[in-house]
């Protein structure tokens, strides 16, 4: 299953194959670290609000596909809030892991990641950024990117195919 | 000197970076003035804009969430960019709260507040990373240079004299004095007992909601 996870509204991109499309649909909880998902509901937010089973999602998907304006290397604020909600993805444990501290996992599925980043003035450094945030991704995830791309515009994206 | 300390910590009570903004300030106690911020929504109130224009440094401290900034937070920048502050001689610094152990897990988000300084129009100054964070909120005071807390400490201290310089300098990273293998048997710890006290068992911990 393909999972993407995008700050625009009215996303209509085609998509190959069994998908779930996460897009703001009313207003976003942000995660306030109490780390329930971790030791209250395990694998799933305390916040109800409708984006509390993105961990879950994310945990029955082969690809997650993140399609978002680009904020100083960073995905957006939404984007990022249902990431921050979906840390129940992994375990609260740690291994070590390419030499470095990261979360054991929860589910065997490996994810290979894709973002489509969009704005205009998007800089080098930013890419760089963006990219390197998504391989640090990847890492905790223990999975893997597939590919990053950069768009001027909303429009220059309606061509793709994912 | 203006110093605004902005803590982005979701948490209301024991954030490490909010430990941290109090181990920062002791350095500021005679000389400066300091403005306190927490950021705990995606937004900030036009009081806290109006304060934070009137400073001369701000430092944001906030916990690395996803490899990035929390979510919250950079609503917050976002806003701050949009707004156009009149004081553009601000200078930002950054620390950031990182859980795992190693400090340089926290480049990229520092790096994301330097690349908000170029878009916005502000001075980046610099910031540090501090690895091993999960439990600095609860640990006891102990002298000056002494304990886990020591490197970290002396990173602050650095940072402290950074910015009552006005200086911009390179990132850096730190880790608490204490061996990975030990901080990590301690959090597994913490978390099994944490979800004990909520009811659950240690098993609890691995389960796979479908």
């Amino acid at each position: 299953m393909k999972l993407i996870i995008t700050d625009l509204e009215n996303f209509n991109l085609s998509i190959k194959g069994e998908h779930k499309i996460i897009k703001p649909q009313g207003d976003i909880k942000h995660c306030i670290g109490c780390f329930g998902c971790w030791i209250k509901t395990p694998g799933k937010c305390v916040i109800h609000d409708g984006y509390e089973n993105t961990g879950i999602d994310m945990g029955k998907c082969s690809e997650l596909i993140i399609i978002s304006k680009c904020y100083y290397g960073s995905v957006s604020p939404f984007v990022k809030m249902v990431q921050d909600r979906a840390i129940s993805y992994i375990h609260p444990d740690f291994v070590i892991r390419k030499g470095e501290m990261h979360h054991k996992r929860r589910y065997k599925n490996v994810i290979s990641v894709s973002a489509y980043f969009y704005g205009e003035n998007i800089t080098d450094v930013e890419k760089e950024t963006a990219r390197n945030i998504l391989e640090a991704n990847a890492d905790n995830y223990d999975g893997q990117v597939k590919s990053v791309h950069f768009y001027k515009t909303i429009q220059e994206l309606e061509g793709v195919i994912l | 000197m203006r110093i605004a300390l902005i803590n982005g910590s979701p948490k209301v009570y024991k954030s490490a970076s909010g430990s941290l903004l109090e181990d920062l300030k002791i350095y500021f106690a005679e000389k400066d003035e300091i403005v306190e911020v927490q950021v705990r929504s995606t937004a900030l109130s036009d009081k806290v804009m109006e304060e934070l224009d009137t400073a001369d440094a701000w430092v944001f401290a906030f916990p690395l969430y996803v490899d990035g900034i929390p979510g919250h937070l950079l609503a917050c920048l976002a806003q701050l960019e949009e707004a156009q502050l009149q004081n553009h001689a601000i200078r930002v610094y950054g620390i950031v709260n990182c859980g795992f152990y190693e400090g340089i897990q926290a480049e990229f988000a520092l790096k994301i507040l330097q690349n908000w300084c170029v878009k916005a129009g502000y001075i980046w100054g610099c910031g540090i990373g501090v690895g091993g964070g999960g439990g600095l909120a609860m640990m006891p005071q102990m002298e000056p240079g002494q304990g886990p807390k020591a490197p970290i400490e002396k990173a602050i201290g650095i940072l402290a004299g950074q910015i009552q310089q006005q200086e911009s300098k390179e990132n850096s990273y730190v880790s608490v004095a204490f061996p990975r293998f030990l901080y990590k048997m301690g959090a597994q710890t913490g978390w099994r007992q944490m979800i004990r006290a909520n009811g659950g068992t240690a098993r609890d911990l691995g389960k796979r909601p479908e």
